[in-house]
């Protein structure tokens, strides 16, 4: 697959302070790529300096093969930006907003097609202030795809949404993706992440710690298993087999209710053996998610 | 850009906020000033007591209220009319006392001004009281003064002071709509990352600029004519000048006002602090570039510094050329500082003014 993005050894820096440190990541063409990290990781600064709103400190960028400093203006042609948290135009129709971004490039899209396909038509006439904040969030990723872009970038595009919001803007983005076109996005929430995206980078402090497909980081956590019960009484012998096969964690204080971190799939096995001889009241046995990857990686949790 | 300029206006259109320093503002001043001192000017009220009643009291009565400065009463009772003055419901009395006038010997020969030190009409009172006396006087002794003054107006125009402030006004609406409106509206812009926006697509700034520029001077222009017309037509200001030559010197003031607003926009990081930072440059100007008052009345270390404030010259301007009817380069030392200013807002404005963060 070809690469849309290409970013090598790039670098920024704010006085002392490294924001993104020797990066090296490509993003193929179709696939959404998302940037995982805590705020402050170098996420946002990383997409705006391929989006040529920064001035990389050191580093080459290539967009749709083009060099983001010699071609910034046709690139700025073929992709489409929401930023973070970004606001329109107050006093403007959700129309009149689209159709005046339009002008600003040579090939457009109908504002009535991109209002339809979020399902704000009615909404047409109306302005910013009066939409919800998951309409808002969605008009702002149709705004960004006024130009029919080749790549769009999202940042943060599901922050501060409501969970029925979320599962909307994730359609939203499969849908773009099934056009044909590629994406880059930035989030926090794991699920997310492990949800919409192709292939992940895990951001901290500038750097990029791990990157892979999606699955294939799941599968290098150092436990991709585990299991869950919550049982009344539990003998000290019990517990002492257990902590043969597995990591066991008496999960966020609450007394009788367990997880087991676990390495192998024999292990897997026997442990589970083992906690049916228990009979705990409920069990589940789950995979490994990229939100324990992160965990082991960084040390500690996602804040918001 | 076309489209931006035509978004730009329908959006200054929409914002009620920024209408109302745009056109409700100035034209409460208008209105204001209109209603004190459009028709004629009436600096305060006068009583008149006259316990005389003959040719020479009655004389002066008929003097009084021919000169049109004053609201003339008549009354009767003295201590009445004192206790009114300390009640500011008039500024003076004149009390003619009984007999004066006549020939007797022992008949009172003076007129009494009572007036509240507060006000401002004392001097004009007595000035034109004692005019009268001393022309009876002469008419008495049968005599003629031998030294006297002629009056010669440069010109046969009658000007108000309600023309003076309305010129004012023309420049203070300007200021605010701009410095305030443009200023606060771009930092409102960057604080919601619509500039940002903007640098994300691959419009150019200067057209970004350019038609915000060009929508603000066309209300402006609507501003202008409104201000103008509600004078002329309602309190029947005085124009003279050729409205083609004002209109032009004004939109190139507004240019330098909205100049000022990008420095304003540039430097704050909010919209509250443009706000401040706006307000902070607006209200000492309007109080020191002579909106309301001529400012070389001001003292002279003062004055020395506030004739180059920004709004200082184009005052000058606005009513040389609106209220004279002269050229707008009648004073070259005007369009200089004018000029001066313009070419600093703009450099600061390039250099300091950006879309994107960096």
């Amino acid at each position: 697959m070809a690469n849309v993005i290409s970013v090598e050894n790039l670098s920024k820096k704010y006085g002392k302070l490294i924001a993104v440190d020797d990066i090296y990541f490509e993003v193929r063409k179709g696939e959404i790529f998302g940037l995982l990290g805590e705020n402050g990781a170098g996420k946002t600064t990383t997409l705006e300096m391929i989006e040529g709103l920064r001035h990389p400190t050191k580093g080459k960028i290539e967009v749709l093969d083009c060099d983001i400093v010699k071609d910034r203006n046709t690139i700025k042609e073929r992709i489409g930006v929401q930023l973070q948290s970004s606001a329109y135009y107050h006093f403007l129709t959700l129309k009149e907003i689209l159709d005046l971004f339009a002008s600003f490039y040579s090939k457009n899209l109908s504002s009535k097609e991109l209002l339809k396909m979020v399902g704000l038509e009615e909404k047409s006439a109306s302005l910013i202030g009066n939409l919800s904040g998951g309409q808002k969030q969605r008009f702002s990723i149709i705004a960004s795809l006024v130009n029919d872009p080749e790549v769009v970038f999202l940042d943060e595009p599901t922050t501060g949404l409501d969970p029925i919001a979320r599962r909307n803007l994730w359609d939203l983005i499969s849908k773009i993706k099934n056009q044909g076109k590629t994406i880059i996005l930035t989030t926090h929430y794991m699920e997310e992440a492990e949800i919409l995206c192709d292939r992940v980078a895990i951001m901290e402090t500038g750097k990029i710690l791990v990157l892979d497909e999606t699955h294939k980081l799941i599968e290098q956590s150092h436990f991709p298993y585990s299991i869950s019960f919550i049982v009344k009484k539990i003998s000290q012998q019990k517990l002492s087999e257990l902590k043969k096969y597995s990591e066991v964690e008496n999960v966020f204080g609450k007394e009788n209710k367990y997880t087991l971190k676990i390495e192998t799939q024999e292990k897997l096995n026997k442990a589970l053996k083992t906690v049916q001889t228990i009979n705990p009241e409920s069990l589940t046995v789950g995979r490994a998610t990229l939100e324990d990857l992160f965990i082991e990686l960084t040390g500690k949790t996602i804040k918001d | 850009m076309w489209k931006l300029f035509i978004s730009d206006l329908k959006m200054l259109a929409r914002n009620r906020q920024a209408l109302f320093w745009v056109l409700f503002f100035p034209l409460m001043f208008t209105a204001i000033f209109g209603l004190f001192f459009g028709k004629n000017i009436n600096i305060g009220t006068i009583a008149v007591i006259d316990k005389s009643n003959n040719q020479i009291s009655q004389g002066l009565v008929t003097t009084l209220e021919k000169t049109d400065v004053f609201k003339i009463q008549t009354e009767s009772d003295l201590p009445a009319a004192k206790d009114e003055i300390q009640r500011s419901i008039i500024s003076a009395v004149v009390y003619i006392p009984k007999n004066f006038g006549s020939t007797s010997p022992t008949a009172p020969k003076q007129v009494e001004i009572i007036y509240d030190p507060g006000g401002q009409v004392y001097s004009s009172l007595s000035g034109i009281v004692n005019q009268y006396l001393t022309s009876v006087n002469y008419q008495i002794q049968n005599s003629e003064p031998i030294f006297s003054s002629t009056l010669e107006p440069v010109s046969n125009r009658t000007l108000t002071y309600f023309d003076f402030v309305l010129a004012g006004v023309l420049g203070l609406a300007l200021m605010n709509s701009s410095v305030i409106g443009l200023g606060v509206s771009m930092a409102k812009y960057r604080e919601d990352k619509i500039l940002k926006r903007i640098t994300t697509t691959p419009v150019k700034s200067w057209k970004f600029v350019l038609a915000e520029v060009f929508s603000r001077l066309v209300i402006n222009l609507i501003q202008i004519i409104i201000i103008l017309g509600v004078g002329k037509y309602l309190f029947d200001a005085h124009i003279y000048g050729n409205i083609f030559i004002l209109l032009p010197v004004v939109l190139v003031g507004a240019f330098l006002f909205q100049l000022l607003g990008f420095v304003v926009a540039s430097f704050s990081k909010t919209a509250d602090a443009a706000q401040g930072m706006a307000t902070a440059i607006t209200i000492p100007m309007m109080f020191l570039a002579g909106v309301f008052f001529p400012i070389d009345s001001l003292p002279k270390w003062l004055y020395t510094f506030v004739q180059y404030l920004p709004l200082s010259p184009l005052l000058r301007i606005i009513r040389n050329v609106m209220l004279e009817g002269t050229s707008p380069f009648l004073t070259p030392k005007n369009s200089v500082i004018i000029v001066a200013w313009i070419a600093i807002a703009l450099l600061v404005s390039i250099y300091k003014f950006k879309l994107s963060d960096e």
